[in-house]
């Protein structure tokens, strides 16, 4: 008897642990959103009509890179300035570039002094209302482990909860089919996927034969998943001939296609890399219309 | 505290850019009439002798930093009250700065009381300073106050002050920075040209780039020169030209690393053309005050496009002008490339090159602390011109590699055979006979336990291992735990070679935080590999039967872990890469492991042949073999738009898993096999397709 009342707890448990891993992927509202990647935050007007034109709602906007000093210490790099301001409702997602080998070695104190140089340049720049940080880091499985422990910290300090509410990481197609890591949500990058030395046989930015292999991880990936999809160019000097790869409106409309079939709710939070005059310019608007299609 | 007095300037006028940059090339440019020594270095190295000459600090060091505490102790005892005051100010004005260096690269990001504070006190700097414009110490008041208004962004206060008053000043190097910073005002107000003569008298590349970067065509250059043909940004505007032309002739051939420099400009064969002709009428003209670099200019693109004979014609012409040292060492340089690239084998080519090389030593050795440039023309001239010329020679290719500054060739000892190898070694070791030779021997510094190491490893990629044991007898233990990495000896020491690599993977687990410990070995792990497979390879003759079968076995398990795929890859590499194959000259691994698995097959023992038949599944034996699928493969077809999966049933893999099928039936009683997933997956496949 007591057997059976216990298999029913357990078979019970492992039912709701269930239902809240699909129901934790609603934590991500449906919206439209940009990455902002320029080191001014500065918006012409084609640029501001954008954001209205296809409601963004949120920017994630790369406030500063962390890189390796030469004395061996992560410091901060690039830092935007703030010439311009964002519409009062469009949320400003302060986005960290960390480079990898700074999780090469744990760097005491990291997790603290990022929390609180975005919370000091919010401030110092009256940038109100943030709820979220979003860290990009391409980790491997080499520094997995201590990304994921500096992700926690960011996550436990004193300071993150007193001023922020969600902390979100970027995850790319390889880190897929790693143990998922410890933040409320992923911005699955859906870009530079390809080998850039072999661009004669595939776009080093997007072809979907190269998503293809990833695609069966995204239905049990354990996190709530927004999709980022590029719209950026990327030229190149190859032999003397100027290379512009850039993805096929198709292209990146068809990949959006198997991505969603696979996993639903990828269609809920949609993201594009990234929000540029050139790039607007680049896709008619009726392919953003279908980009940002939920 | 420390600080270095610094010049904004470069941080005020830096482009706006996006956060990630290219990775430079080491495609060194040929081109460089000018000895490059940045105004920013030169102002610096300046400034801090002036001041270890204040504090009189008679030290020899070349480089002395400005430490302001230590200026202010002398300045009290010297009781010189202005100094104390000025370096007090100048402390104030760093602090300033500072606020705008954390906002860019420091973890303590200023506060919005900070940066009101930062505009008070540069007022006030400001104001201090004014008011000291005519005292002893003027010069560097001045320049202080000019600091402040490039801050504040007072850029018409900085061209009237120094319109009216520092340009009248003494010359010393503050009123070269206060120049500077006159310069960039006139940048801020609109006053390019006149802007753009200043930087290029102070040698303000920096400034340059950020003023000309969209006026670097042949048409602008052109314009340039048609309003002034003696303006002073000529020379680095015809420099910048060239290089973007070597760096665009590069790409095309290779020899440009495969992302190109940051400022890049591609310069096509018509522009690169029209240019040429320009020069010729620059130099025609007689206007210029530097013919020699015009017609060099002409003789290098000439070249670079292919025209190769009138190329040599314009590099002599141009050695016979008139210019200044560095650019008759410019034009030797080029004379020396463009002859070099066409010059036919022989004696005399080597006796020629032997002589010129040793110019370049010494021109090397005379301009050790100058920019470089002749050690980048030794590297571009042994990647161009002579590692193409000796390639079909491989000791000599060897030897002009080793000696020279080969880097970037992509040469690597590892290349040769091993038999060159031996003979190379050889010739490193006895006298020089030619002129080349001499050269050559005198700049090699080959350590010969390296050389036997290798030699020995790769003895044991054609597992000759009666060689490779003669030549890694003598490298001894200490020569692993000194030169190996802490990974290449942390793997070295726990993956073992007598380990079925089908039955087990040898994974290393990485939340032990390994690589932060000392490993050491205390055997030779090398030579013990090679004495046992020797060992057991020799009495293979000797067996029969069941013993003959299982040395088989055993022997493909070391054959398998031995090989680039194989858990012991640290056996024939130094490093492991998952896109490493079999190379040239190496036996492939895998097949032989296979080999002597075919052998064990056939054992009438079920419990090896099954080992066997199992072990011929293992995909990683495969890896390198030409045109082998596995048993089940995905490919991309063009017309589904999809990837198709198949299945070939004549590939080894196939066969192998069928015969393990036919022999264990569909629940196979032993616990690796029932462990494999992809023999599950074979099993599912085959149930239904037999």
């Amino acid at each position: 008897m007591k057997t059976r009342f216990s298999l029913i707890i357990t078979l019970f448990l492992l039912a709701m642990t269930a239902c809240d891993r699909h129901s934790s992927r609603h934590i991500l509202e449906t919206g439209n959103a940009v990455y902002y990647w320029r080191t001014d935050l500065r918006l012409d007007s084609a640029e501001k009509a954008f954001l209205a034109q296809y409601h963004i709602n949120k920017v994630y906007c790369r406030y500063f890179d962390v890189i390796m000093s030469d004395s061996g210490e992560p410091k901060p790099n690039a830092t935007i300035s703030f010439s311009d301001t964002l519409p009062d409702s469009i949320e400003i997602i302060p986005t960290v570039y960390i480079t990898e080998d700074c999780m090469h070695q744990t760097h005491e104190g990291l997790a603290e002094k990022i929390v609180k140089r975005i919370q000091q340049m919010n401030e110092t720049n009256d940038i109100e209302n943030v709820r979220e940080i979003q860290i990009d880091c391409d980790y491997t499985s080499k520094s997995r482990r201590r990304y994921y422990d500096f992700l926690r910290e960011i996550s436990q300090s004193s300071l993150f909860t007193s001023h922020f509410s969600l902390l979100s990481t970027t995850i790319r197609l390889h880190q897929l089919s790693m143990e998922a890591p410890p933040v409320d949500y992923g911005a699955l990058m859906i870009y530079n996927t390809g080998d850039p030395r072999k661009w004669e046989e595939r776009n080093p930015i997007l072809d979907y034969r190269d998503v293809h292999p990833y695609l069966k991880h995204l239905d049990s990936y354990p996190l709530p998943l927004a999709a980022a999809y590029p719209v950026f160019q990327w030229t190149r000097t190859i032999h003397g001939v100027r290379v512009d790869h850039t993805v096929e409106a198709e292209e990146i409309l068809r990949v959006k296609q198997a991505m969603e079939s696979e996993r639903e709710d990828l269609s809920r939070s949609i993201i594009t890399y990234h929000l540029d005059k050139d790039n607007i310019e680049r896709y008619k608007p009726d392919t953003y219309e279908k980009i940002y299609h939920h | 505290m420390k600080k270095f007095i610094i010049i904004s300037l470069m941080a005020a006028m830096t482009l706006s850019t996006f956060a990630c940059a290219w990775p430079g090339t080491d495609n060194y440019y040929l081109f460089r009439p000018y000895y490059a020594q940045s105004f920013k270095s030169r102002v610096e190295k300046i400034c801090n002798d002036n001041w270890k000459a204040y504090i009189g600090d008679t030290s020899t060091d070349d480089w002395y930093s400005f430490h302001d505490d230590d200026v202010l102790k002398a300045a009290r005892q010297k009781k010189d009250a202005l100094m104390v005051s000025y370096v007090q100010n100048l402390q104030k004005y760093l602090k300033c700065v500072s606020v705008e260096q954390d906002k860019q690269y420091e973890w303590g990001y200023p506060t919005k009381e900070e940066i009101a504070a930062q505009q008070r006190d540069l007022k006030a700097v400001r104001t201090y300073a004014q008011g000291k414009t005519s005292s002893k110490l003027r010069s560097q008041h001045a320049l202080l106050y000019m600091r402040c208004n490039m801050m504040l962004g007072q850029h018409q206060e900085n061209i009237r002050f120094w319109e009216q008053t520092a340009s009248q000043f003494i010359e010393t190097v503050y009123k070269d920075m206060m120049k500077n910073i006159y310069a960039g005002a006139l940048y801020k107000t609109g006053r390019e040209m006149e802007a753009g003569q200043l930087f290029a008298e102070m040698d303000d590349y920096e400034s340059l780039m950020t003023l000309y970067y969209q006026k670097r065509s042949y048409q602008a250059i052109r314009q340039h020169y048609m309003q002034n043909p003696t303006s002073k940004a000529l020379p680095w505007l015809l420099t910048d030209f060239v290089n973007n032309a070597q760096e665009a002739a590069d790409a095309i051939t290779g020899g440009g690393g495969a992302v190109g420099k940051q400022f890049i400009r591609d310069i096509n064969n018509q522009e690169s053309s029209q240019m040429q002709q320009f020069c010729e009428v620059v130099v025609k003209e007689g206007k210029t005050d530097c013919p020699i670099m015009w017609k060099m200019a002409k003789a290098w693109l000439e070249f670079l496009s292919g025209k190769k004979r009138e190329a040599v014609d314009d590099i002599l012409a141009a050695t016979k002008l008139d210019g200044t040292a560095r650019m008759k060492d410019n034009a030797h340089v080029l004379l020396l490339y463009i002859t070099g690239s066409q010059a036919k084998s022989g004696q005399a080519f080597d006796d020629y090159i032997a002589d010129e090389l040793e110019w370049l030593k010494g021109k090397q050795k005379e301009h050790e602390w100058g920019d470089g440039f002749f050690d980048e023309v030794e590297n571009r001239f042994t990647n161009q011109v002579l590692i193409p010329h000796y390639k079909s020679n491989p000791i000599r290719l060897a030897a002009v590699c080793r000696a020279l500054n080969s880097y970037g060739s992509g040469f690597d000892l590892d290349t040769l055979n091993v038999a060159s190898l031996e003979k190379y070694l050889y010739y490193t070791n006895t006298p020089a006979s030619t002129k080349f030779d001499k050269f050559l021997k005198r700049n090699l510094h080959e350590n010969d336990t390296t050389m036997s190491e290798l030699i020995g490893t790769k003895y044991m990629r054609l597992c000759q291992w009666d060689k490779a044991i003669q030549w890694l007898n003598t490298v001894p233990i200490s020569y692993y735990n000194e030169h190996r990495t802490k990974e290449y000896l942390y793997y070295s020491l726990v993956r073992q070679w007598n380990v079925e690599p089908w039955s087990k993977r040898q994974w290393i687990d990485d939340s032990q935080a390994w690589w932060e410990r000392d490993h050491k070995w205390g055997k030779h792990r090398k030579l013990d590999f090679c004495k046992e497979v020797q060992s057991m390879e020799n009495s293979l003759s000797m067996l029969n039967g069941k013993a003959l079968e299982e040395r088989c076995y055993n022997l493909a398990v070391r054959y398998a872990q031995a090989s680039i795929h194989g858990d012991c890859w640290w056996l024939l590499r130094d490093f492991k890469s998952c896109m490493d194959t079999v190379r040239v000259h190496e036996v492939d691994l895998g097949q032989k492991a296979v080999q002597m698995l075919q052998k064990a097959v056939k054992s009438s023992d079920q419990s090896l042949k099954r080992k066997a038949l199992f072990a011929l599944g293992y995909r990683e034996l495969y890896n390198d073999m030409k045109g082998v699928h596995f048993w089940q493969y995905s490919q991309y077809s063009e017309q589904a738009h999809e990837y198709l999966t198949y299945y070939d049933r004549q590939s080894p893999q196939f066969l192998a898993f069928q015969m393990l099928y036919d022999e264990t039936g569909d629940q196979p009683q032993e616990d690796y096999i029932r462990r494999c997933d992809e023999y599950a997956q074979f099993r599912k496949y085959y149930r239904q397709h037999k």
